[in-house]
């Protein structure tokens, strides 16, 4: 099954890339929830649990052809829409979210996961799909997308469930639709906005949308987030603060700095510097990946490249663009680097397939 | 479709996608280029201002001891309760929140933010000066549970006051003023500065440096470390010359009499002030921690003006006490000898008019020491009108009346001694010659302050010198007592010997003799002094005198005094407002301060505290002032006795 000399052709470059990045996050971690009278953080400890399971997850999807999981993908669409169902009723709930199981120890994200199950399918659809897709297989697809979107977006989630958009429409770009087709789709998103704005969105997702568009406006509550994350991130300067001596995320002017302010605190105490760094791991990864699309030995490798590509990318601008303050605050991790169990084991686990497919560019 | 082709398509729309994110990451790069090196400093700065806070660390004002080294003015520690806007989310619910923590009226804190609402949103609003410890505790608890993480607790330095003493001396602090600002570009809004007597006056010497400490806070306002700490240095610390027991002497005789007034006890070879006093006083300690504003409206109102300091800037008619500057023209111009002798029938005419001796009968022929012991008015009448009111201006300046004594301390008031050139630019008319008559006795238009009447009894005590009359003895700045230097004497002229020994002998006489000053006699002491006494109704005239009870229509009573006759080592000037006469309240008081002051020096036992026996003393024969008001020559000169103010 996992022939030898398969090991040779695993793009180790894209893994050092990710684990930098893995090691990025954990030290960011550390800086802004290690508590000096306690010794180890207990985020540090839990990330790296995390990180070690998640290249278990990778490795799993390293060893079996990218196609048998394909093949089942209709199975594990299946099995992680009930898992969505199961949070929806029965989930454990914080922050008058439910988004979460316990297993165990953990508390485990399905949407996470729900991520590289859009992928899978989508992959499977489109690339068994013969010629230019029309607009039936949009359509399909389309259901096929929005049905986890609306289960997410009602946990709510609003941030994760968007994040299945850019996969759609990336695999199916991939695929050939027509630029008008994508066209249409992009304009009925945008009629739609503010009907969603009207009847979807909560309260405090519009305060923080408007607050964005005047930050100024009511510089405590929502626009507070973006003018700390401004001057989180503008303070540190070219070489920043240093390790633990960043001031804005260390005196909690930025909320969950160990989460979605992860890199707003890396801008400030490593500075430009290390925000170039990070981004050109970011960047290198995204593209030796997409590298890794081309090289695919058929569509469907492609499609599952992309799909998993697509929402990883698409999380990581938007991330970082909010943590400068330059987008509404929205409760999107930084995938890779944030603190968080279920997106990193699922990160990895993608892009377990993505390596997956590359290597096995020459198998048949 | 073509495999081939459509792997053609695959291949540009990966392509397409490659460039997409490396001109979004391209971006992204520029973004945090613009923040973090355009805009750095600017975004620095709110940084550094979010996270770091200054707080005032209020430097202890210098601590205040009398000649011998006992404390007078010191400090001690209040709490205040502050609302720092900085950080504030609501300010409403923090106003309501810390009113009910505090147990004040919502509207009042309300009003409190208000008057400051313009000022720096870092300056602590002040909203509880003095606050009690349960204020403190109930909200410290409610910070620690970050219900009220903008208000901020913070001891300050305050000052103490001795209970009832010397009000005026000490003066009191407040918050500088806008204008005080203005002024010296050494204080800086906020600073409490002293506001009147010493405080004011030495305010430079007092007021220590503060200091400051500057904190790291976090979102919610709590410290989490200090970054540097400026400690605050203690303002010099000052030596007076008052001496605590004279001075609680002078405090006790005025509680003992139950009347308002002033004294001012000096040494007289020096002019170092040992008591000084102005009854009734205000407590500077209601000061200290901020005065609310119903009681200095009230401080204000009061009719009985608390807040005037009487020694310096009361002037009144200093009755038959005036007759020692006649005497002392007289002898030094060589227009008599201490033996001259009048005779006097009861009353005598001037200039057409009769003018009345205070004894119906007459005191017979008198000399001069006689006419000081019995305070004879036809005898210095006749004199006065002998020496002339240019002469008696003169030497009653010298003396040091009419005059600012130059005492350490602010707002003195010049009393008047008139003169036909004063009155010339007063009023624009000549002098009366008549006029002259009435000022031969202390009446008139003469008006004069306690202190003046300190330095003027000192002058004639010293033989001439008229010394300046000081409070600062010495300086510790830290590195030890250097004495302050004494201030020159403001002028100077050698009275001849035998002048001084006849009025310090006609002075005994008032004491010791038959006069009317007996109620200051003590054995062995050789006190020498003289009373005055002067109407209120002449001097103030019928305009203020409506609406007045007839206690406020009783005379004024001094008593002037040295000690012992020969080597004086003590002088002053006691004035008892609506006292009636000079020997009833104002000598017995001197006594007291007399006695006091002869047992501190010898190492006896002080006299015990006087009994306010509630009942007025005997009066006093003698002295009684002129009786009608001196009425003025000519019908259209001003009346003589009416004017003066």
């Amino acid at each position: 099954m996992f022939e030898r000399r398969l090991y040779y052709h695993i793009d180790w470059a894209l893994v050092a890339a990710i684990l930098a990045l893995c090691a990025l996050g954990v030290v960011m971690i550390d800086a802004t929830t290690a508590d000096p009278t306690r010794g180890n953080s207990p985020f540090v400890v839990t990330q790296l649990y995390a990180i070690v399971i998640g290249l278990g997850a990778m490795g799993f999807m390293l060893a079996l052809d990218y196609r048998t999981f394909t093949d089942k993908s209709h199975l594990i669409y299946i099995f992680l829409l009930a898992l969505l169902l199961y949070v929806m009723f029965l989930g454990s709930s914080r922050m008058g979210a439910r988004r979460w199981i316990w297993v165990g120890p953990f508390n485990l994200q399905p949407s996470e996961f729900a991520k590289v199950g859009v992928a899978l399918v989508l992959a499977k659809f489109f690339g068994e799909n013969r010629g230019t897709p029309g607009w039936t297989d949009l359509a399909i697809a389309g259901g096929l997308t929005c049905v986890p979107l609306a289960l997410i977006a009602r946990q709510p989630d609003l941030g994760t469930a968007v994040i299945l958009v850019p996969v759609l429409l990336a695999v199916a770009f991939l695929a050939g639709m027509q630029m008008r087709a994508l066209g249409v789709v992009s304009l009925c998103l945008v009629l739609a906005a503010p009907v969603v704005w009207q009847f979807a969105l909560k309260d405090y997702q519009k305060t923080r949308i408007v607050s964005f568009l005047d930050p100024s406006q009511d510089a405590k509550d929502a626009g507070y987030q973006q003018i700390q994350a401004r001057i989180t991130v503008g303070s540190g300067g070219l070489w920043g603060k240093g390790f633990k001596q960043g001031t804005q995320g260390q005196l909690r002017f930025l909320p969950v700095a160990h989460n979605d302010f992860i890199f707003s605190v890396l801008a400030e105490e490593q500075g430009l510097a290390g925000v170039l760094v990070a981004l050109g791991l970011y960047l290198f990864v995204i593209l030796r990946a997409l590298e890794a699309a081309r090289l695919a030995k058929d569509r469907l490798g492609s499609y599952l490249v992309l799909g998993v590509l697509a929402g990883f990318t698409f999380q990581v601008v938007y991330n970082i663009t909010m943590s400068a303050g330059l987008a509404p605050v929205k409760g999107l991790t930084l995938p890779l680097m944030s603190y968080g169990g279920s997106s990193m084991i699922a990160t990895l686990a993608g892009f377990g397939l993505v390596l997956n497919v590359r290597m096995r560019r020459f198998t048949n | 479709m073509e495999p081939y082709e459509e792997r053609r398509r695959l291949a540009i729309r990966l392509s397409v996608l490659q460039y997409l994110v490396t001109v979004v990451f391209s971006i992204l790069a520029v973004g945090f280029w613009v923040l973090q090196v355009v805009q750095h400093a600017r975004l620095d700065e709110m940084a550094e201002n979010s996270h770091q806070r200054t707080l005032a660390l209020r430097a202890p004002r210098g601590i205040v001891f009398d000649r011998n080294g006992q404390v007078l003015v010191e400090n001690r520690h209040s709490y205040s309760i502050s609302i720092v806007r900085e950080h504030t989310k609501d300010l409403n619910r923090t106003i309501q929140l810390l009113a009910a923590t505090v147990g004040f009226r919502e509207s009042s804190v309300r009003e409190i933010v208000d008057r400051h609402r313009r000022e720096p949103v870092y300056r602590p609003i002040v909203i509880v000066q003095n606050a009690s410890l349960a204020q403190v505790a109930a909200v410290t608890a409610r910070r620690l549970d970050f219900e009220l993480p903008d208000v901020v607790v913070e001891q300050v330095p305050t000052r103490r006051y001795p209970a009832a003493m010397a009000a005026h001396l000490f003066g009191y602090v407040g918050e500088v003023s806008d204008a005080q600002v203005t002024r010296d570009t050494t204080l800086k809004s906020g600073d409490i500065v002293g506001q009147a007597g010493i405080e004011s006056i030495y305010n430079n010497l007092l007021m220590g440096d503060d200091g400051a400490r500057r904190v790291v806070v976090n979102s919610v306002g709590r410290e989490i470390r200090t970054l540097d700490e400026d400690p605050p240095s203690e303002g010099k610390r000052l030596q007076l010359t008052i001496d605590y027991d004279v001075q609680k002497a002078v405090e006790d005789g005025f509680k003992w009499s139950g009347f308002n007034g002033a004294a001012v006890i000096l040494d007289p070879r020096s002019g170092e002030v040992l008591a000084f006093t102005s009854v009734p006083a205000y407590d500077p300690n209601a000061f200290a921690s901020g005065i609310d504003r119903a009681a200095w409206a009230s401080l204000n109102a009061d009719e009985l003006r608390p807040l005037s300091d009487r020694a310096i800037q009361g002037r009144y008619s200093p009755g038959s006490t005036f007759k020692m500057a006649v005497a002392s023209a007289a002898l030094e111009e060589g227009i008599i000898t201490p033996d001259f002798k009048v005779y006097c029938p009861g009353h005598a005419t001037f200039f057409g008019r009769p003018f009345q001796c205070w004894k119906p009968g007459g005191h017979g022929t008198l000399d001069l020491r006689q006419a000081i012991e019995q305070s004879c008015n036809v005898y210095f009448y006749t004199v006065g009108n002998m020496v002339g009111i240019d002469k008696i201006h003169k030497w009653a300046t010298l003396l040091g009346l009419g005059e600012k004594s130059g005492i350490d301390l602010p707002n003195e008031v010049q009393g008047i001694v008139p003169s036909p050139e004063w009155k010339k630019a007063r009023t624009g008319e000549k002098w009366y010659a008549g006029e002259t008559i009435s000022v031969a006795i202390g009446q008139g238009q003469v008006s004069v302050t306690p202190i003046s009447m300190a330095v003027y009894i000192s002058t004639i005590a010293n033989g001439g010198t008229r010394v300046t009359p000081h409070l600062l003895k010495a300086v510790d700045d830290g590195n030890g007592w250097k004495d302050a230097p004494a201030p020159p004497p403001q002028s100077t002229v050698e009275l001849k010997p035998e002048t001084v020994k006849a009025i310090r002998d006609g002075l005994f006489l008032v004491v010791n003799g038959r006069g009317t000053g007996g109620a200051a006699r003590i054995a062995g002491r050789d006190v020498s002094g003289k009373t005055g006494t002067a109407q209120v109704i002449s001097s103030e005239g019928g305009r203020s005198a409506r609406g007045r009870t007839d206690k406020d229509l009783r005379d004024n009573g001094w008593f002037v005094f040295l000690a012992p006759r020969d080597n004086p080592q003590i002088a002053g000037a006691v004035f008892v407002e609506h006292s009636g006469h000079g020997g009833t309240y104002a000598a017995p008081i001197a006594k007291y301060v007399l006695e006091t002051f002869f047992a501190k020096r010898e190492g006896q036992p002080l006299p015990p505290p006087l009994v306010p026996n509630g009942q007025p003393l005997p009066p006093v024969a003698g002295d009684d002032p002129v009786s009608p008001p001196v009425p003025a020559l000519t019908p259209d000169a001003p009346r003589a006795a009416g004017t003066a103010r």
